[in-house]
C-alpha cells in the first residue's frame, strides 16, 4: 500500500474542492484532490449562481446579489456566506481569472443578476456566466430564432418559444421562430454533437442552413452543445457566420457549459501541479487529539494512505454522498462529523414549496476558519476545513446560492491552507 | 447475479456523468453511452439475460465510466458481462477470437517474428487481411521482438545477472512486454537488481483482459484460474507480484473478482503492485537508491485509462520527479483510443483515431518528440498517430540509474 504526503488533501471534486485546490496550489502548496467520481460541476448549467431572489419578496429577482448577501448575513449568521463574506468578491474575481486564463471566459453583468433563458422557455437569474450564454437584453430582441438539431433529443425549440412567449416580457412585435438543422448521422449525445460542431466543415454546413431562417436583427438561441473543448470557439464562429448574436441556453445534463467549466478547472489544476486521483473513495481517517493524521482511501485497483498538514472536506450533501440519511439522523461519511439536522419532518409535501425542503439546510457547522465545530463552538478537527454543499445553513435550491457558496468557501479554504507556514 | 451487483445497479441515479466521459459515445452514433448499455439495459437483462444487442461491442472497456461515476456503479463490469452474454449466445467473428488470444498470436509469431513483421508492413497483404478478416489495414501492428522477455531474462539469469538481493519479488510482465517490448521488462529487472531486489520470473498465462473485452468470459476465467493457481505459492511466501502493465495489473487486482466473479482472487489483489508503487514504498523508507544521473529529456506524459481506473494515482510521478534534468509535462488529453484490440478492427478504426485525436494534437502542441506512458497499447497508438518515440517510465528510470541503452536520442 502506498503512503503519500501532501500539504493539503482535498476530498471531493465538486466546484468547492476544485477551487480550494487551485488557490492552495497557486500559493505554492503540494495539493492532492481525491474523489470517488466526478463532481456535479458538469451536471450544472455552467453558470455561477450567487443569490437569486430578494429576501423580502422571494418572487422578485435580486438586482444586487452582493449587497443582498451582506444584508442576509446580518440577519442569518448561520448561513455559509456569513463565514466567507471577507473573501466573497475576491473569490469571484479569482474564479473569473482562472477561467479566462484557461480559455473559458466568464462574464459579470455589472453587479446585477443575468436573466438567462432555459431550454424550457423559462428565465432564471444567475451571476457569472460563460460568454457563450451571456444573453444581453433578451426581451428587447426584435426577432428570436431558436435552433434545434434533428440528431439531438431533449431539446424542443417549439416548447422553448411557446413558454418564452408566455412570459409576456417581449415586445408585442417580436418575431419568434424555430428551425431544425442537422449535422448528419443518427441520434447523437450532446457530447457527440458538440464534438462534431468543432469540425469546420460541419459548422459551415450548419451556418449555411440556419442562414435561411434568419430575419434582420435576429437573436439566435441554440441548445448547450456549441463545442466540447474548454476553449471552444464554436459560438463565436456561428455568430460571425450568421452575423447576429448567438447564445446557448441552459438545459438538462449532459450539457456542455458545465462540462467545459469542469475541463477548464481540471486542466488548470494539472498545469499548476495538483495531483488529481479520481475513482478513489476516502474510507476513513485517523484523528488523534483533534488533529487528522491520516486519510485512508481505496480505488478499484489499490488503496493509499494520505498524510497531509491540512485536509478539506468537499464531499457535498446527500446527492454527492458527503452526507448520508439514516432513520432519524444524518451522518457525515468520511470523518463522522456531527451533522446539524432538525427534529420532525425533513421534507415538505409540496415538492416545489417556495421555502424549499428542511433537509437542504442539513450539514456541518463550522467557524469562521471553516473548521468543524460542535454544539458549543469547540473545534473538532483543527486541520480540517469543510466547504461547499457539506456546510449547514444554506438552502441552495431556493436561494440560488450553490455556486457562490462553493466558490467562496473553496477559495477561503485554499487561501487559509496556502497561508500556513508563510 | 449477486446482491452486490444488484445494489450497484440501484446506485445509478441516471446523472449521465458517465456518458459525458465516454470517449466512444463522443465520436460515434453507434454507441449511445455507458449508462444506456450498463445500468439502463441491465434492468432488462436481469429479467431476460438474452436482452443484449450487438452495439454493446463498441464499448472499448476503457473504464472511464467507472472512474467518472460519483455513485459507485461498476458500469464497465455490467457491459463486459453483457458482451459475454452476447458472444455466448450468438458467437463472435474469427477475427475477434484470434485477437483476444494475444498470447497464442505471440507464441505462433516465434516461428518467424521477422516474417510476420514483414507481412504486417506489406500493403497488399494488409489489404487482403482487411478484406478477409476485417483487420484495419491502416493501423500499425505491433512489431514482434527478435527475442521475448522470457528468453532475454533466462539468458541473463544464466549469465549471473540476477543473483543479488534479500528482497524478492515476482514479476508479471504481460504479453505486450514479453512479445513486443521486452526492453521494458529488462529495464525493470535491472532497476530492481540495482536496488538489491531479486526478481523471480515464470512463464505466466495472459491475464485474460483481451478475452474479457471481446466477450469470451469462460475462456478468460480459465486463464484467470491458472494464474491464480500459479501465483498462490508466491503469495504463501509473501512475495509481491510486480507489474509494469496497468491493464494486466487492473485485471489481476480487480477484474478477476468483479467481472469473472472469482472469489479466491481477493487475496491476489492485495499482493499485486505496480512497479512504481513498490519503488515508492521503498523510497519512503529511504531504501531506494536515488543517486540518479541527469536525464535531460523533455517529454509529455500520457495517463493510460487503465492506470487511471486503478484509482491509486500515478505511482511513477513522484519517482520521475526525483530525476534531475527530466522535464515531464502532463498531456492531459484523455483516452488514446486504441483500447486493446478495438482500434485494429476495421469498423472501429475510425472511432479509435477520432478518440485519439485530442492526444495527438496535445503532443503536437507541446512540440515534443518523446512521450512517456506505462501502457504498451497506448505506446503503439501514440507512435501510430503522433509519430513520436514512446518510453515506459521504468526505461527512463533505468537510464537515470546509468543502466544505459533504454533511451535513445535525447
Amino acid at each position: 500500500m502506498m503512503c503519500r504526503d501532501f500539504d493539503l488533501a482535498i476530498i471531493g471534486a465538486g466546484l468547492s474542492g476544485l477551487i480550494a485546490a487551485a488557490k492552495a496550489a497557486e500559493m505554492g502548496k503540494k495539493v492532492l484532490l481525491l474523489a470517488k467520481g466526478m463532481g456535479v460541476v458538469e451536471l450544472s448549467t455552467g453558470c455561477i449562481d450567487l443569490w437569486g431572489y430578494c429576501l423580502e419578496q422571494p418572487e422578485e429577482v435580486c438586482r444586487r446579489p452582493v449587497d443582498e448577501i451582506a444584508r442576509m448575513v446580518g440577519i442569518n449568521r448561520e448561513h455559509p456566506y456569513a463565514k466567507v463574506q471577507d473573501v466573497l468578491e475576491e473569490s469571484m474575481r479569482f474564479f473569473q481569472r482562472v477561467c479566462s486564463d484557461n480559455g473559458c471566459h466568464y462574464l459579470e453583468n455589472k453587479g446585477d443578476n443575468w436573466l438567462l433563458p432555459t431550454a424550457f422557455g423559462t428565465v432564471r437569474p444567475t451571476y457569472l456566466v460563460p460568454a457563450s450564454m451571456a444573453v444581453r437584453s433578451l426581451f428587447k430582441a426584435k426577432s428570436v430564432l431558436v435552433v434545434g438539431f434533428k440528431e439531438l433529443k431533449d431539446f424542443y425549440p417549439e416548447m422553448l418559444v411557446r413558454n418564452l412567449k408566455k412570459s409576456g416580457e417581449f415586445d408585442p412585435g417580436c418575431h419568434m421562430k424555430t428551425a431544425i438543422t442537422g449535422v448528419g448521422g443518427g441520434e447523437l449525445t450532446p457530447n457527440a454533437l458538440a464534438s462534431r460542431l468543432e469540425q469546420p466543415d460541419i459548422l459551415t454546413g450548419v451556418i449555411s442552413r440556419v442562414r435561411n431562417f434568419l430575419s434582420p436583427g435576429s437573436l439566435v438561441l441554440f441548445p448547450p452543445v456549441l463545442g466540447d473543448r474548454r476553449d471552444t470557439g464554436v459560438a463565436l464562429k456561428l455568430a460571425r457566420g450568421l452575423e447576429c448574436p448567438v447564445y446557448e441556453v441552459s438545459n438538462i445534463p449532459p450539457a456542455l457549459p458545465g462540462q467545459r467549466l469542469l475541463k477548464t478547472l481540471l486542466h488548470y489544476l494539472k498545469v499548476i501541479g495538483v495531483e488529481v486521483i479520481m475513482g478513489c473513495k476516502a474510507t476513513g481517517a485517523e484523528i488523534s487529539g483533534g488533529h487528522c493524521l491520516r486519510l485512508d482511501a481505496e480505488g478499484a485497483g489499490g488503496s493509499i494512505k494520505i498524510r497531509s498538514r491540512a485536509f478539506v472536506l468537499a464531499t457535498g450533501s446527500f446527492l454527492g454522498g458527503g452526507l448520508e440519511a439514516r432513520p432519524g439522523y444524518a451522518c457525515e461519511t468520511v470523518f463522522n462529523l456531527p451533522v446539524k439536522a432538525i427534529e420532525g419532518n425533513w421534507w415538505d409535501k409540496d415538492f416545489f414549496n417556495k421555502d424549499g425542503h428542511p433537509f437542504s439546510k442539513f450539514g456541518i457547522v463550522v467557524n469562521d476558519r471553516l473548521q468543524p465545530v460542535d454544539g458549543v463552538g469547540r473545534v473538532l478537527v483543527e486541520n480540517l476545513m469543510v466547504v461547499g454543499a457539506s456546510l449547514a445553513g444554506c438552502n441552495y435550491p431556493v436561494e440560488k446560492c450553490g455556486g457562490g457558496v462553493a466558490v467562496a468557501t473553496g477559495y477561503k479554504a485554499g487561501k487559509l491552507a496556502g497561508e500556513v507556514g508563510r | 447475479m449477486s446482491c452486490a451487483n444488484l445494489f450497484g445497479l440501484d446506485n445509478c441515479v441516471k446523472c449521465t456523468i458517465c456518458v459525458s466521459h465516454c470517449p466512444v459515445a463522443r465520436v460515434s452514433d453507434k454507441f449511445a453511452g455507458p449508462k444506456q448499455y450498463g445500468p439502463d439495459l441491465e434492468r432488462f437483462r436481469l429479467e431476460e439475460a438474452g436482452a443484449v444487442c450487438p452495439s454493446v461491442t463498441y464499448c472499448t472497456n476503457c473504464k472511464n465510466c467507472d472512474v467518472a461515476c460519483p455513485s459507485g456503479v461498476n458500469v464497465s463490469a455490467m457491459i463486459c458481462r453483457a458482451k459475454g452474454e452476447l458472444v455466448g449466445r450468438h458467437g463472435a467473428a474469427w477475427r475477434d477470437r484470434l485477437m483476444a488470444r494475444v498470447d497464442l498470436l505471440g507464441k505462433y509469431s516465434r516461428l518467424s517474428p521477422a516474417l510476420i513483421n514483414w507481412c504486417a508492413g506489406n500493403s497488399p497483404i494488409r489489404w487482403l487481411v482487411e478484406k478477409t478478416f476485417g483487420v484495419s489495414k491502416e493501423m500499425t501492428l505491433p512489431r514482434y521482438a527478435g527475442q521475448t522477455f522470457y528468453d532475454l531474462f533466462s539468458y541473463k539469469k544464466k549469465t549471473g545477472g540476477n543473483v543479488s538481493g534479500e528482497r524478492i519479488v515476482v514479476y508479471y510482465p504481460g504479453c505486450y512486454v514479453n512479445y513486443h517490448n521486452p526492453g521494458v521488462g529488462m529495464a525493470l529487472v535491472e532497476v530492481m537488481v540495482r536496488n538489491g531486489i531479486r526478481v523471480l520470473v515464470e512463464k505466466f498465462n495472459c491475464c485474460g483482459l483481451p478475452l474479457i473485452s471481446n466477450g469470451f468470459l469462460s475462456e478468460a476465467q480459465k486463464y484467470a484460474r491458472k494464474n491464480i493457481q500459479q501465483l498462490r505459492s508466491h503469495l504463501d511466501r509473501d512475495y509481491r507480484i510486480i507489474t509494469s502493465c496497468p491493464s494486466c495489473s487492473l485485471t489481476l487486482r480487480r477484474e478477476y473478482r468483479e467481472v469473472l466473479g472469482l472469489v479466491d482472487a481477493g487475496r491476489l489483489s492485495s499482493y499485486v503492485q505496480d512497479a512504481f508503487e513498490y519503488l515508492w514504498c521503498m523510497s519512503r523508507q529511504g531504501e531506494l537508491d536515488t543517486s540518479f544521473k541527469s536525464v535531460p529529456l523533455r517529454a509529455g506524459y500520457h495517463l493510460p485509462c487503465h492506470l487511471k481506473a486503478g484509482g491509486y494515482g500515478v505511482p511513477s510521478r513522484e519517482i520521475l520527479g526525483l530525476i534531475p534534468g527530466l522535464r515531464v509535462h502532463d498531456l492531459d488529453a484523455g483516452c488514446c483510443g486504441l483500447s486493446g484490440s478495438c482500434g485494429f478492427k476495421r469498423e472501429k478504426y475510425a472511432n479509435s483515431m477520432a478518440i485519439g485525436w485530442d492526444l495527438f494534437r496535445s503532443i503536437k502542441e507541446m512540440d515534443t518528440k518523446q512521450v512517456i506512458t506505462e501502457c504498451g497499447i497506448c505506446q503503439l497508438q501514440i507512435q501510430h498517430g503522433a509519430g513520436v518515440t514512446v518510453y515506459h517510465p521504468v526505461q527512463v528510470l533505468a537510464e537515470a540509474f546509468g543502466l544505459g541503452g533504454y533511451i535513445r536520442n535525447y
